[in-house]
């Protein structure tokens, strides 16, 4: 198996990604013109920036929270904040790194006032979605298992890693741009990732002995 | 390479970040590390498993409840205030002209401290010659001012002294019996009430808290300076025995004069005439 793996010729998980809401037709206004035009006053315009991002953000805080109601809420808040604060946006701003960086702010703001920023993964109500999720019926119950187990392990990781893997693995955000989210160094961040990967990993093996057993 | 960076490299080489020599670097390493193959495979599975999680779109109360937001929000857009729009365009043009990173923002504000320092610095010298050309004429003009205040300051207590009842000036007179080291203000307000009190009591009382002061030459003085205006004769026997008392030579005059008045008080007359002998 080890030899397998290793031979095996790495695939980036962009060229593998297939859901990227941000990503737009040429002929279509970017997400910074858009968002000019709302702060110009043309808030209408924000119905097409939440068409393109309001399912990468709320993917984003059901990994972070695992719970489908409060991921919601978050997005929605994402939203209002975007309109409250429109004449804040700056020109030279990318909007990817802006909207990430109010989502980070919201997420904050809720883990303050909880005052609870772990995730209990047996109250989440992320896990009873996966069921339509599996892919066929015969590895359904084994699929099941390693999502569980592995939604578990997410669970269970400090929130600044479980952050950076969801920025890095499910946001396909750069390197530099999180580590522009992050006010950090670009190497930085590639530790950090590295750091939560393995810490993840550890986890997850440690909870499949602990079922095997 | 060691372990340690083969396995520091492992997520640029699972996105084909790696240069073309560090990629062979790491495959060749990991065809002889079992350590380092271990590693690797753990990741990998992990990797796998984490990008296997489901998608899960939101509920589309999501999307009614935005679109219902925003409606609010186009509504209470075209009902506001002109100030609040002004506001607005303000905060718009700002926001466009100032730095949005932090870096840029101290820099400004560094840069102005600077500006603010250098123009200071520059400017203010030019004008202290003005200053000095000004400082004599400034400083009496305060030296007046002081004057000015600090005899509003005793008028304003002795009238507000003269507001009090008898007994009351007379308690205060009395405190300041028990004063040995009375200050300038304390035998200002005594001179002041021995010259202007209605109450002849009170005028003796604080002519004797004035006794233990009786070598200050401004004492002295201030009593001399009452005598000729004081009209109880009780009173004015109790001055010239204060002066004859002390010792005064300045007092001469003013007892010669006292001593031949034909319209004062016989007693008055011969304290003055006794007095004169004691000098």
């Amino acid at each position: 198996m080890i030899a397998t793996i290793s031979d095996s010729t790495p695939v980036s998980r962009f060229e593998r990604s297939t859901v990227n809401s941000s990503t737009v037709d040429a002929s279509e206004p970017s997400d910074h013109e858009l968002m000019l035009a709302v702060r110009a006053g043309k808030i209408a315009r924000l119905g097409d920036l939440f068409e393109r991002h309001h399912g990468a953000l709320f993917g984003f805080f059901l990994r972070l929270t695992q719970q489908r109601a409060l991921s919601e809420d978050l997005v929605q808040w994402v939203f209002y904040r975007i309109l409250k604060y429109r004449h804040t946006y700056r020109d030279e701003g990318k909007f990817s790194a802006w909207i990430y960086h109010l989502a980070r702010k919201v997420a904050a703001d809720h883990y303050r006032k909880r005052a609870l920023p772990t995730v209990d993964s047996e109250n989440g109500d992320f896990a009873d979605l996966l069921t339509d999720q599996s892919p066929g019926p015969s590895e359904n119950a084994a699929y099941n298992d390693d999502v569980a187990l592995m939604q578990q392990a997410m669970a269970q990781l400090p929130l600044d890693q479980r952050e950076i893997l969801v920025l890095h693995r499910f946001q396909n955000l750069q390197h530099a741009e999180i580590a522009q989210l992050l006010d950090c160094k670009e190497g930085a961040v590639k530790v950090r990732a590295h750091r939560a990967l393995v810490a993840l990993r550890d986890l997850y093996f440690k909870l499949r002995r602990g079922r095997l057993a | 390479m060691n372990c340690q960076r083969i396995q520091g490299h492992f997520l640029d080489y699972q996105e084909n970040l790696l240069t073309e020599g560090d990629t062979a670097a790491v495959q060749s390493h990991l065809k002889t590390c079992l350590v380092c193959q271990r590693e690797w495979a753990g990741l990998q599975e992990t990797l796998l498993k984490l990008e296997r999680l489901p998608t899960v779109p939101p509920s589309p109360q999501l999307r009614l409840r935005f679109e219902a937001m925003l409606e609010e929000e186009e509504e209470s857009l075209s009902a506001r205030s002109p100030f609040v729009l002004a506001r607005s365009w303000l905060d718009s043009v700002l926001a466009a002209l100032l730095p949005s990173r932090p870096i840029w923002q101290g820099s400004l504000a560094l840069l102005l401290l600077t500006c603010g320092l250098l123009v200071g610095f520059y400017w203010i010298p030019r004008n202290a010659p003005t200053a000095t050309l000004t400082d004599a004429t400034v400083r009496e003009e305060i030296s007046q001012l002081k004057a000015k205040v600090d005899s509003m300051a005793q008028l304003v207590a002795f009238s507000a002294l003269q507001q009090q009842s008898g007994n009351q000036r007379l308690r205060h007179v009395v405190a300041s019996l028990d004063v040995s080291q009375a200050d300038e203000r304390t035998l200002s307000e005594l001179l002041t009430t021995l010259a202007f009190d209605p109450s002849a009591n009170v005028r003796l009382c604080a002519l004797e808290a004035l006794f233990p002061h009786a070598h200050r030459d401004a004492v002295r003085a201030g009593i001399l300076a009452a005598l000729p205006g004081e009209r109880s004769p009780l009173v004015q026997v109790a001055m010239i025995d204060f002066v004859a008392a002390a010792r005064d030579q300045a007092a001469g005059p003013a007892l010669e004069e006292l001593s031949r008045s034909q319209t004062i008080d016989q007693a008055v007359r011969e304290a003055a005439h006794r007095a004169l002998v004691q000098l």
